[in-house]
């Protein structure tokens, strides 16, 4: 579902993202590990179509992100680090809204359910965004995303921020979206909680994807130990 | 695009600090207006009262001599219509209200471009003042930050990613704004209308559109630019500081700068130039109370051979009376000369200051709003010549009743009666149809269009180059 093939960006002579190749498959989590700067947030603005590649290829769903933006767009569910909704509205007329941009109109069940789905508590539906934690601005962002029936979810540092219930809360959410067909690219600093979500994980270095692993052979430590020798190599 | 306008709507409607400004700005559009039509009103009222109070007088004269009557005079109003409460324009620089006398024209000396200097409408709590100054500054104030906020808050990219292409997103957050002050417009014009429902008729509908039409245009061309500047500067601050510098350039120094020149290139006699030219020429006239002449000898002579006599005395009509008409004639020559030479340097001025709309949209709403309200220097105008047409039957009546109302040359004592001066009919005036003065203000509008045609071409050519990270 999310192809990269031989991937390179620069900006300004500074390479971003040198020969990234990398592939999602249905019903995968992939979890993105890197310092800040290795090429975690331009990959993913290039699977957005707001980044062109300098070469290589980046497709969803075999459509090109360049030549296709439009329908690759309509396909992807993103969720930035801060899902900055509108003040001023409540989750599900943020839902609504966001719904009705994208053509699709539902009614206050179905929207409901989605912020059900998404692990908003029910209390909380109809209370403005300005009066909500991050966590729950970040399950509204998923339900968006969710409402839309996204083949493709992208989550920028989803968990940056978040407590521990929330995070988990974010961790199971995204396991259900995979369980129901979805391909999910997380990008993260957050070790365990990627270690925990994702079923693969690839660890990005100055824009070069210097490792690639199955969550499955690895222990929470030993993936810490691994990711701090790559980085410091 | 709906659902975008829509939702900016929901921001104005939920923001408390935005519904307090609303609320509070509507409230004073509200006594603006009240206050506009009450004086308009009143104005009005007292027009009416001190014209009949004037006929009254006037057909309560038992006998009186009509030369004496001529110097009497009276007075003519120009009621105010209902759009004079939005934009009263020069009204109150040439007033409403003209002296009508014998030997005496009333005089247009004051510049046409001096009167597009608003300034004076600063300190005035007018719907014009709001419209014009007020309206403008919230639509910025509202405006400025509109994409940007989007772009920094990362919405941009969540609309994006719903599939709303950025032209369309850019376009529904300008009409959402402009709606905005159209809201206010529409409000502003619809009390009026409420409060005037029964002075309404076609040609004022006809105007009122026009009125509209106008501002909508302006207020477009000023949301759409600071739309653009909040796409294509990275920060807000610098958005709102470039369409402020542009809010002020337009609307203080450019009118001022562009009134000065236009003033320069198309001069105007000073108002003591005018009346020296106006008496020299007249001078040269034959003058009732100055008989030595040679203009009255050779009227005197025309009018014996007419009458086959010999002299004053033995003619059967009163030569006074045709000697002071004749005056008349002469005079009415001589303001037409120059009224007619000020007019044609009113509409060099005029239409020098409208070209300054191809810089600058604020000239060419303040003409089009004053125009299409009838209270310009041009209805000015058109009123002076009602008024001066209805003072040349008024004397002619008057002189001719001297001449041939059955009194001898040098009878100043003789008296015409009651139902004489009761047979003058009084001034009525006449409204200035749009479709007669129209073509004057069709640059006003094509600078309007253009405007929001040029806003629309920068706002597509931003969005191209929009940059969503």
């Amino acid at each position: 579902m999310i192809q990269l093939r031989n991937v390179v960006k620069s900006f300004k002579g500074i390479t971003a993202v040198h020969n990234l190749n990398l592939e999602v498959n249905e019903g995968e989590i992939l979890g993105l590990l890197g310092a800040n700067g290795a090429g975690k947030s331009t990959t993913i603005n290039m699977l957005l179509g707001f980044l062109l590649p300098d070469s290589g290829t980046v497709q969803i769903n075999d459509y090109d992100t360049v030549k296709n933006t439009v329908a690759v767009r309509k396909m992807i569910g993103y969720i930035p680090e801060n899902v900055n909704l509108y003040s001023y509205l409540s989750g599900i007329e943020n839902l609504d809204y966001f719904c009705k941009l994208a053509g699709l109109k539902y009614t206050k069940k179905e929207l409901e359910d989605f912020l059900n789905t998404c692990g908003l508590q029910h209390e909380a539906h109809h209370k403005k965004i300005a009066h909500y934690s991050k966590g729950m601005r970040q399950k509204v962002g998923i339900a968006i995303a969710y409402a839309k029936k996204a083949k493709v979810y992208l989550l920028d540092e989803p968990a940056s921020g978040l407590d521990p219930l929330a995070s988990n809360e974010l961790s199971d959410l995204l396991k259900k979206i995979a369980s129901e067909g979805a391909a999910v690219l997380m990008a993260s600093h957050d070790i365990f909680r990627v270690r925990e979500v994702c079923h693969r994980i690839g660890i990005l270095k100055q824009g070069s994807l210097i490792k690639e692993l199955n969550s499955e052979d690895v222990s929470p430590n030993e993936l810490e130990k691994l990711y701090l020798e790559y980085m410091k190599n | 695009m709906w659902q975008i306008i829509k939702n900016e709507w929901h921001l104005l409607i939920r923001s408390r600090a935005l519904l307090t400004v609303s609320l509070g700005f509507v409230l004073t559009f509200l006594v603006s207006v009240f206050l506009g039509d009450l004086q308009s009103q009143k104005q009005n009222k007292k027009y009416k009262t001190a014209k009949e109070h004037l006929r009254e007088k006037w057909e309560s004269i038992e006998e009186m001599n009509p030369h004496g009557a001529a110097h009497y005079g009276t007075y003519v109003f120009k009621p105010s219509n209902l759009l004079s409460g939005l934009d009263e324009g020069v009204n109150s620089i040439t007033g409403n209200v003209l002296r009508v006398e014998g030997h005496v024209q009333n005089e247009i000396v004051h510049s046409e471009a001096s009167q597009m200097q608003s300034i004076s409408k600063f300190g005035k709590l007018k719907s014009s003042l709001l419209l014009q100054y007020i309206v403008p500054l919230l639509l910025i104030f509202l405006a400025f930050q509109s994409i940007n906020s989007e772009k920094q808050s990362g919405r941009l990219k969540l609309m994006l990613m719903q599939g709303q292409n950025p032209a369309n997103i850019v376009f529904a957050k300008t009409l959402s704004i402009w709606l905005y002050g159209i809201a206010l417009l529409i409000l502003s014009i619809l009390v009026y209308t409420l409060l005037n429902l029964n002075h309404i008729y076609s040609d004022l509908i006809s105007r009122m559109l026009f009125f509209f039409i106008s501002y909508g245009l302006y207020y477009y061309a000023l949301c759409g630019l600071t739309i653009y500047f909040s796409i294509r500067w990275k920060h807000t601050s610098l958005a709102l500081t470039s369409m402020l510098g542009i809010w002020i350039i337009w609307t203080i120094f450019f009118p001022n700068i562009l009134m000065s020149s236009v003033e320069k290139w198309h001069k105007l006699p000073s108002r003591a130039t005018f009346n020296t030219a106006m008496k020299n020429d007249r001078s040269k006239g034959l003058d009732g109370h100055n008989p030595a002449d040679e203009r009255r000898k050779h009227l005197e002579e025309q009018v014996l051979k007419q009458y086959k006599v010999d002299s004053l005395s033995q003619l059967p009509i009163n030569f006074d009376g045709i000697l002071m008409q004749e005056d008349e004639t002469y005079g009415n020559k001589v303001w037409d000369k120059h009224f007619g030479e000020l007019r044609n340097v009113l509409k060099q001025q005029k239409q020098s200051y409208q070209l300054g709309g191809v810089l600058n949209p604020f000239i060419s709403l303040q003409n089009a709003s004053m125009g299409f309200a009838g209270n310009d220097n041009l209805h000015h105008q058109e009123f002076l010549v009602q008024v001066e047409t209805f003072r040349r039957g008024f004397i002619k009546s008057l002189n001719d009743k001297h001449a041939y109302g059955g009194s001898k040359t040098g009878d100043w004592g003789w008296k015409a009666n009651k139902s004489f001066y009761k047979s003058i009919e009084d001034f009525q005036y006449q409204p200035t149809a749009i479709s007669s003065v129209f073509s004057h203000y069709i640059v006003d509008l094509v600078f309007l269009l253009f405007w929001g045609f040029i806003v629309s071409i920068l706002l597509i050519l931003g969005t191209k180059k929009m940059q969503i990270l």
